[in-house]
């Protein structure tokens, strides 16, 4: 739940490279003039820039000639679009009915104790981040995790940790500083 | 590239063509390339076996092509080899090299990679023969597992587009919709309103421009119907819009798919350019001069967008939110349009209705649901996956004879139908068939296809919450009663889960619901409080223990307990705390532990049923903790300190009528207090159960008698061979007694109700058990028969072994996964040479000169599931056969014996148990009553769980006549417990309780169970978790 006003969380036109931009003001090109064309919009632009802070809301509202309060409206809306930095190792975890009856709640727990952050966060250094699913429609694998591209099955919690080790960065001694982000 | 299909003939020349190309090859490998298999390495297999086929020169004999989802996702990957049908699960990379030289070079199909029944241990090579899939009909589904969803012609050759050619050359618009009027087909997305009336409005509405939409969105947790239907057969989808396009005349369509889905989208969108490129999409199809062309629209993971006026503003690139209806999408849609909205699995089913006519779909299915169904089933149960049966089949049906029943040996609680909108049904409606209207009946919604099967290890009021909060947070947040309805609902159930429930929630989550589904807009607002009317309907009393008990039966709520042993635990022994004691080797501190919350930690160390482990979170890794066998140990090896009197110091005098373990337990409890107890036992020794029922090689004499004494040594009168009723009126005890406990127990064996029953030689186990433990002769014959599963039947059947029979049969009239007895015994019995025979039931006691000589009986087959959930046995006629028998012992229930009461007793009993309130108190104010008297036959720990709440409820009783504040239980000394728990948690088994060896044992009544040593009771002790964490 985002309880803050957005305008604490402030992200500059520098957060993104300038090959970043240009790949945005591309997608918009490609669907100005298209009616219903911005939840696939937002959708294409996330996917270069991570997330979608107000300064990247601003270029897609001007460029497709629409409301910011409207982009603003559909970004906080729906799941899929976040207003805060995803970690360079995305979890998704699935907290699907047929995962939360094998224990999916159990693995929640454990990745928030182990990583010091809550669903929705992401830690201090971008590693990690925490979000949840509703069903990846592979429930006969539950319960079910994924980390980027990897779908991780049948997760016990006292293999969680295990899990992570495969994603921690080379030269990382020090396991302890996960602090949230506090952006 | 390829020429466009122009006409009928055209489409056959393609299907011909693929046909000549697939029959040229010996062996066709289907591998399964849905999104499960690929989670589960499916991609790495298929790249290995491609090479090696290559390498072994193969290529042109063996086609390999990656298919859609099969259904059977746990096994994944999975591969089916045609034409012979050979299944294969669980595929690893390293599996392809022999899979490879064995099956397709020397033609042996690889055994080890088929499927095993999980029950049977049975390997079954054929697909078809596999119960999972010969259950199902595949009519829908007809193309999964058959073909490479990324060809077009393969579904070509699977009659593809026939059905469109139909509808677009030789069918009017109306004459479709009437096919799927006669079809009856309902929409399978879950609202299940008929596609055919739908269509027509449509068609009746005034316009040019028309949209003919998918959904699919397939939001409901725990449905992968459609994502599977997309990844296997996409053409179907696409083929099934294009008809009903034609239908009301539009020419352009979406199909919205959640973003979750990208690999049915990547297989959609190469289906639709292939459609674009063979002519069946875009303009002209097929020749007919129609156009329609559709495109993608992903998702952005908004359940409500499901929903589908939601969807249609979504698509409009809105927020999701629905409006009100009318007006209804069929005449004002998707940017104001006429609409059609169908759900991905309706549209499947189209192209087969108009190319085989409407009659043909519904003749299958029941009066109101024609048609087949797709159904995700998962959640606890053996076979996950996605089973299509036609409508009607039962709920049963579908979880135990495709699903293969519960895992783990664990008993069914309920299905979750319809997902987060739908309700539980639990089961006594196993019987009930898939019948839209049926289900609805029974309080959930057919929904689109989901259904998650429940054990005993699911907490409904857990289930409850967790899809309120799923519904909260899905909430578009338009109407009031959804925003706020749903979220001061999930408070209450938030509430009631941490322990916080009060007096009235229950009413007021019933009044909510009420309220919210009459007004709130659309069909997630209206739909969300099902769960929790559903879960109050039929677990009322699960709500009730979070409420009132603070507990949670299924252990899950861990907000209201420590560790889930303690909790479930008929009295809360602190398990962690002994366990950690014992590995740290401190036994004597152990012993101290068990103590304080149970008086016959020796008795249970041995004989208790164990409900703690099977809570014991280490069995979600490997195997539960073996707590019992730990107890055991801490009993027969600490130092049991002195027990001391203790002083009387109340006036009241307190009578408890039987010396078993709920009467000694009472009393033990009384004198704690400080009132003066006798205990009235009418045998020569007390015990009850435990001394005359249980024989000495499962408990050991002195063992309990050890445990008794600790007990009447703190000044507990006993009163042995005195027997109320007959000594000792029962007038009398309440005439001189300011209360009575009774704790009789159940120790009238039921009759078996057959003819010749009355013979000699046939006994009830009780009376056989106890005349056996009373050291009277028995001459119990060379063959015995003992009916019944329970403990008490295995504890006659090694008994009699003990007393000298050759030949001791146990007849069962159900199935041994249904026998009450606990595992262990019955293995144990086994070991020993007793024989057990299942689905049976005794007809006639076969008699001569007054004495036993053989028993008749017939054998049984299970039907339709009872309202416990177990299939009932019926009797096969022309099935009877007589085996011979010297003695029948006959266990097959107990029954409490009244004659201690007297007729001016007032206390009430009926169907053979005493009534009590909820205290235990009976209907005459100064007595109270426990145990299997009041229960029927339970556990020991049950007993003695009684027993510590009757003694309290008569204490409080007493104190608050008198006004007098509460007892307060002195404070027990103070004992550290070390927290120590392994750095890595190594998967272990439990560690084995060495027995007598079975041949030595058979005749001797010598303890089997040996105990633990002490390097075995650390080392299992290490594999506790201390869910209690760190807390003291």
């Amino acid at each position: 739940m985002n309880k803050k006003c957005i305008c604490e969380d402030h992200y500059d036109v520098d957060e993104f490279t300038d090959e970043q931009w240009a790949k945005v003001d591309k997608i918009i090109d490609k669907y100005c003039g298209k009616p219903g064309a911005l939840i696939p919009v937002l959708e294409e632009v996330q996917a270069v820039t991570g997330f979608l802070p107000e300064v990247v809301q601003r270029r897609v509202a001007t460029g497709l000639n629409i409301p910011l309060a409207q982009v603003y409206g559909v970004v906080t809306f729906y799941s899929f679009f976040t207003m805060k930095p995803r970690g360079r190792n995305q979890i998704r975890i699935c907290l699907g009915t047929a995962c939360h009856v094998r224990g999916a709640q159990q693995n929640m727990d454990a990745l928030e104790q182990r990583l010091h952050i809550k669903q929705g966060e992401c830690t201090a250094d971008r590693e990690f981040s925490i979000d949840v699913v509703r069903c990846l429609g592979a429930c006969g694998l539950a319960p079910v995790m994924t980390i980027n591209d990897d779908t991780h099955r049948q997760v016990k919690a006292v293999k969680i940790d295990e899990i992570l080790r495969e994603y921690q960065p080379e030269n990382d001694s020090s396991k302890e500083h996960y602090d949230v982000c506090k952006n | 590239m390829s020429a466009k299909i122009r006409t009928l003939e055209d489409l056959v020349i393609i299907k011909d063509k693929v046909d000549k190309v697939k029959s040229r090859f010996r062996l066709r490998v289907m591998l399964c390339g849905g999104t499960g298999c690929h989670a589960s390495g499916s991609l790495k297999v298929k790249d290995v076996l491609k090479a090696e086929v290559q390498s072994q020169g193969l290529a042109d004999q063996v086609e390999i092509i990656e298919t859609g989802c099969n259904g059977f996702c746990a096994m994944g990957p999975v591969m089916t080899v045609l034409p012979e049908n050979i299944f294969y699960q669980k595929l690893d990379p390293d599996d392809v090299i022999e899979l490879v030289q064995k099956h397709f070079i020397k033609g042996e199909p690889v055994k080890r990679l088929m499927y095993t029944d999980p029950v049977t241990g049975v390997i079954i090579p054929k697909l078809s023969d596999i119960p999972f899939f010969s259950h199902q009909q595949s009519r829908v589904l007809r193309n999964k597992g058959l073909v490479d969803p990324e060809s077009i012609e393969d579904y070509l050759w699977r009659d593809g587009y026939q059905g469109a050619y139909k509808a677009l050359l030789q069918l009017e618009p109306n004459e479709i919709i009437n096919e799927v009027k006669v079809s009856k087909i309902r929409g399978r997305g879950g609202a299940g309103f008929p596609t055919g009336t739908k269509w027509e409005f449509c068609a009746r509405s005034e316009g040019d421009v028309k949209y003919t939409l998918c959904n699919a969105d397939e939001g409901d947790p725990g449905a992968f119907m459609d994502r599977s239907l997309m990844e296997a057969d996409p053409h179907a989808v696409i083929e099934g819009m294009i008809i009903g396009a034609r239908a009301i005349g539009s020419h352009q369509g979406y199909i919205y798919c959640r973003a979750e889905y990208p690999l049915a989208i990547k297989r959609m969108n190469i289906a639709l350019e292939q459609a674009r490129e063979y002519g069946v999409l875009g303009k002209d199809i097929l020749g007919s001069g129609f156009d329609f062309d559709m495109e993608i629209y992903q998702g952005a993971g908004a359940f409500v967008c499901g929903e589908e006026t939601a969807l249609m503003t979504s698509i409009e690139g809105r927020r999701g939110m629905p409006r009100p209806r009318p007006p209804f999408p069929a005449v004002s849609g998707l940017w104001g349009k006429p609409t059609i909205l169908n759900n991905v699995e309706t549209w499947a089913n189209i192209p087969q209705i108009v190319l085989h006519g409407g009659a043909d779909f519904a003749s299958v299915g029941t009066e109101s649901s024609k048609g087949t169904k797709v159904f995700a089933l998962t959640g606890k149960v053996n076979n996950i996956g996605l089973v299509e049966v036609p409508m009607g089949a039962t709920i049963g049906q579908i979880i135990y004879d495709i699903g293969g029943g519960i895992p783990g040996g664990k008993k069914f609680k309920a299905a979750q139908l319809g997902g987060p909108s739908g309700g539980c049904l639990p089961a006594e409606h196993l019987n009930l068939q898939t019948d839209y209207e049926a289900i609805s009946e029974a309080g959930a919604i057919m929904g689109s296809g989901g259904m998650i099967v429940m054990d005993e290890d699911t907490c409904m009021v857990d289930m409850a919450r967790y899809f309120m909060e799923f519904c909260q947070d899905e909430s578009c947040g338009k109407c009031t009663p959804c925003r706020v309805g749903t979220k001061r609902m999930l408070e209450i159930l938030q509430r009631i889960c941490a322990g916080q429930g009060q007096e009235g929630d229950i009413e007021l989550l019933e009044e909510l619901a009420g309220d919210i589904k009459d007004s709130a807009l659309c069909g997630l607002g209206q739909t969300a409080p099902n769960p929790v009317l559903s879960t109050i309907r039929y677990f009322r009393h699960e709500y009730e223990a979070h409420i009132y008990d603070k507990r949670c039966p299924a252990a899950v709520c861990s907000a209201m307990f420590t560790s889930p042993c303690q909790h479930t635990c008929p009295v809360g022994m602190d398990i962690p705390k002994y366990i950690a004691l014992t590995r740290a080797g401190r036994i004597d501190d152990a012993y101290k532990i068990l103590k304080r919350t149970n008086p016959f930690p020796s008795v249970c160390g041995r004989v208790c049923g164990h409900p703690c482990e099977s809570k014991c979170r280490r069995g979600q890794l490997d195997e539960p903790l073996a707590i019992k066998n730990l107890k055991r140990f801490v009993t027969d090896n600490a130092k049991k300190p002195r027990v001391k009197e203790i002083p009387v110091t109340r006036t009241e005098k307190i009578a408890v009528i039987g010396g078993g373990p709920s009467g000694l337990t009472a009393a033990l409890e009384l004198k704690k207090r400080g009132y003066a107890v006798t205990v009235f036992e009418s045998m020569p020794e007390a015990g009850g159960m435990l001394r005359w029922g249980i024989p000495a090689y499962r408990l050991p004499r002195k063992v309990l008698e050890q445990e008794i004494r600790d007990i009447t040594d703190t000044g507990v009168v006993l009163k042995t061979g005195v027997m109320v009723g007959r000594d000792i009126s029962f007038d009398q005890l309440n005439g001189n007694y300011d209360a009575i406990y009774i704790a009789v127990g159940a120790q009238k064996s039921w009759p078996l109700e057959i003819p010749g029953e009355d013979a000699q030689g046939v006994w009830g186990a009780v009376e056989f058990l106890r005349q056996f433990n009373l050291n009277e002769k028995i001459d119990i014959g060379k063959s015995v028969a003992v009916i019944g599963g329970g403990n008490s039947a295995i504890d006659s059947a090694r008994s009699a072994l003990r007393l000298g029979a050759q030949d001791v049969t146990i007849f069962y009239r159900r199935e041994r996964k249904e026998m009450p007895a606990q595992e262990e015994e019955i293995v144990a019995a086994e070991e020993e040479g007793v024989k057990i025979e299942y689905l049976v039931a005794p007809i006639e006691v076969m008699r001569q000169d007054g004495r036993v000589i053989g028993l008749k009986l017939s054998r049984q087959q299970l039907g339709k599931f009872d309202r416990s959930g177990r299939k009932r046995p019926e009797t096969i006629e022309n099935s009877e056969f007589v085996v011979r028998a010297d003695a029948i012992i006959a266990a097959i229930g107990q029954n409490l014996d009244q004659s201690f009461l007297s007729k001016t007793s007032n206390v009430l009993v009926s169907k053979s148990t005493v009534n009590v309130s909820e205290s235990l108190r009976t209907s005459n104010p100064k007595v109270w009553a426990g145990g299997d008297a009041v229960t029927g036959p339970a556990m020991v720990i049950d007993a003695i769980a009684a027993g510590q709440k009757a003694a309290a409820a008569i204490d409080m009783s007493i104190r608050v006549s008198k006004g007098e504040p509460a007892w307060v239980q002195p404070p027990h000394e103070y004992i550290e417990i070390p927290f120590e728990i392994d750095e890595e948690t190594v998967e272990c088994p439990q560690a084995k309780m060495p027995e007598l060896p079975a041949d030595k044992r058979r005749r001797s009544f010598k303890e089997v169970e040996l105990g633990y040593t002490m390097e075995a009771a650390m080392s299992e002790a290490r594999r506790c978790m201390r869910c209690d964490g760190n807390s003291d």
